[in-house]
């Protein structure tokens, strides 16, 4: 689903984010990107979203190489990509369900059908009786989940999340957990990119492990179980 | 490119995409009126500031306009002094009055011909001299031409326009003297050309002056939703699909203060008709000052819309590529 060969991504010229990353990340798979602040998660992302064109090497989704994509065919590769941003990007003025129906109005859909559909995915999130609710005024935890339905609503065959659980508690971490596992479980690809370590042994998936912007460790959790003092 | 369009339609198609009311070219046109007036009544405050603007922009190019239109059909009305005259030694008969009417008329440029016999000379001699008509006194009409007074069609008023005319008409036999003065229709002519020319260049000014205020104010009321422009990136949206609400708005404005300026300028116009007559030697409501003709009204209304929709479509491109 996933494809990178030989990525490097260099801002400026002497400072390179990523370098030589060589990913492989199938259908249907969930992974953990950690490592420090610095160490290229949202620049990795970034480039899986095309928001960043790499300076060298290939970016592979779902078969089409994104560094190659005419920057008309980008908006179509996102309606396949679920994003959910380390600042959210919630538009604050408009309610919850403004926020979230925008992702299918883009997609051209009817009034009643993005009713439907959004309300069925806040039911899902647990917030729907904040639908008509202004989304400045919602706690972190719930601006949280605006923007996950708003990323989950026209079931993406990616998602991808920058530190979703920033500053969420350990109760809304978690819920926030199992709404990417059910994501994961209906065949929705999911990458996290996080540094909260508890995050990560809660869950037994891959861990793909980032340092000064390039791979240092991967491993499948489930089949390391006494190697866990990551 | 083929193929990526292929990927494209099976990735709708895990979302089992119903068939929509709001679907197709109709649809989506409804979608982008709904949301460019829902911009507008959200952000009323911006919007009235940006259609003042437009407003205010049009008005002062309006009102220049409608100062030249003016001067030009004042122009017009002088220029209908520029004449030649034939003048012959003997009255000429009937028959060939016409036979020599004919052929002037037929020339290009002439638009009517008059023939002033030598009683009717006297006459307008005499309503000329009014008051000293002793002068006149033994002057017999035989003394003064004939001639022929022809009027020129609007193109030939001009310098060349005349001295072609003027060589044409030296042509035709019976023809030999032929008055038109010159130096007049020089200096009137380079005159006109002068204001034109003035007229333009303060004109143009005015529009690139005016362009450059309404593209700013615009580019205000954007970047005021900068966010919303990113966030309908992030989730997929086309740049047409992002572009087209803001283009309506700019439209919508660009007419709304296109009308509002040109109800102004008419109330402004009728208020100096019936005001200003106190101050001025000549009244203005019978000197044939006019309003713009329809022509430039309708014009006015299409620059507003224009200048909404170029405001916008230029200021978009700032902020498109988040």
């Amino acid at each position: 689903m996933i494809q990178l060969h030989n990525v490097s991504m260099a801002y400026q010229q002497d400072a390179s984010a990523l370098d030589n990353i060589n990913l492989k990340i199938g259908k249907g798979e969930f992974v953990f990107l950690t490592g420090p602040s610095g160490a290229g998660k949202t620049t990795l992302l970034r480039l899986l979203y095309g928001a960043l064109s790499p300076s060298r090497g290939q970016v592979l989704i779902d078969g089409q190489n994104v560094s190659r994509l005419p920057a008309s065919q980008i908006p179509y590769l996102r309606r396949s990509v679920g994003v959910v941003f380390q600042d959210f990007k919630l538009l604050q003025n408009r309610t919850v369900f403004e926020n979230v129906a925008i992702t299918l109005e883009v997609l051209g859909w009817g009034r009643a059908d993005i009713g439907k559909k959004v309300m069925h995915i806040l039911k899902q999130m647990g917030i729907e009786s904040k639908f008509n609710l202004i989304t400045q005024r919602l706690s972190g935890g719930e601006q949280q989940r605006v923007a996950l339905a708003r990323a989950l609503v026209n079931d993406p065959k990616i998602l991808l999340a920058d530190e979703p659980t920033g500053n969420l508690d350990d109760a809304n971490k978690n819920q926030i957990l199992s709404i990417f596992r059910e994501a994961n479980v209906r065949g929705t690809t999911v990458v996290v990119a996080t540094h909260d370590r508890r995050l990560i042994e809660q869950s037994h998936k891959r861990i793909v492990m980032l340092n000064k912007g390039e791979i240092v460790e991967q491993m499948e959790k489930e089949k390391n179980r006494d190697d866990q003092a990551i | 490119m083929n193929r990526w369009k292929k990927k494209k339609t099976e990735t709708i198609k895990p979302f089992k995409r119903p068939t929509l009311a709001g679907d197709g070219f109709g649809g989506r046109i409804g979608y982008f009126v709904t949301r460019a007036v829902t911009n507008i009544r959200q952000n009323v405050f911006v919007n009235v500031v940006t259609i003042g603007t437009i407003t205010l922009a049009l008005l002062i190019v309006s009102l220049f306009l409608l100062v030249f239109v003016n001067l030009e059909s004042a122009a017009e009305n002088w220029s209908e002094r520029v004449q030649v005259t034939v003048y012959f030694d003997k009255e000429l008969t009937s028959p060939e009055q016409n036979a020599l009417r004919g052929k002037i008329l037929a020339l290009p440029g002439a638009r009517s011909v008059a023939y002033v016999s030598r009683d009717e000379a006297l006459k307008r001699f005499k309503s000329r001299l009014r008051g000293q008509e002793t002068v006149l006194e033994g002057v017999r009409p035989e003394v003064l031409p004939t001639s022929f007074e022809i009027s020129l069609k609007r193109a030939n008023r001009d310098t060349l326009g005349v001295e072609s005319f003027v060589s044409a008409l030296k042509r035709i036999p019976g023809i030999t003297e032929v008055q038109y003065g010159e130096e007049w229709v020089r200096r009137f002519n380079s005159f006109l050309n002068f204001a034109r020319l003035l007229g333009g260049l303060l004109g143009g000014f005015l529009v690139v002056a005016v362009i450059f205020i309404v593209s700013n104010t615009i580019k205000l009321t954007i970047y005021a939703r900068r966010d919303e422009l990113e966030v309908m990136s992030l989730v997929g949206a086309t740049s047409f699909f992002i572009k087209a609400p803001f283009l309506l708005e700019g439209l919508m404005q660009g007419m709304a203060g296109s009308i509002i300026s040109i109800a102004l300028l008419f109330g402004l116009y009728e208020g100096f008709l019936h005001n200003a007559g106190s101050f001025l030697t000549f009244n203005p409501v019978t000197s044939g000052l006019g309003f713009l003709p329809l022509e430039y009204i309708g014009g006015i209304f299409l620059a507003g819309a224009l200048l909404g929709f170029i405001g916008s479509l230029t200021s978009l491109k700032r902020f498109i590529n988040v």
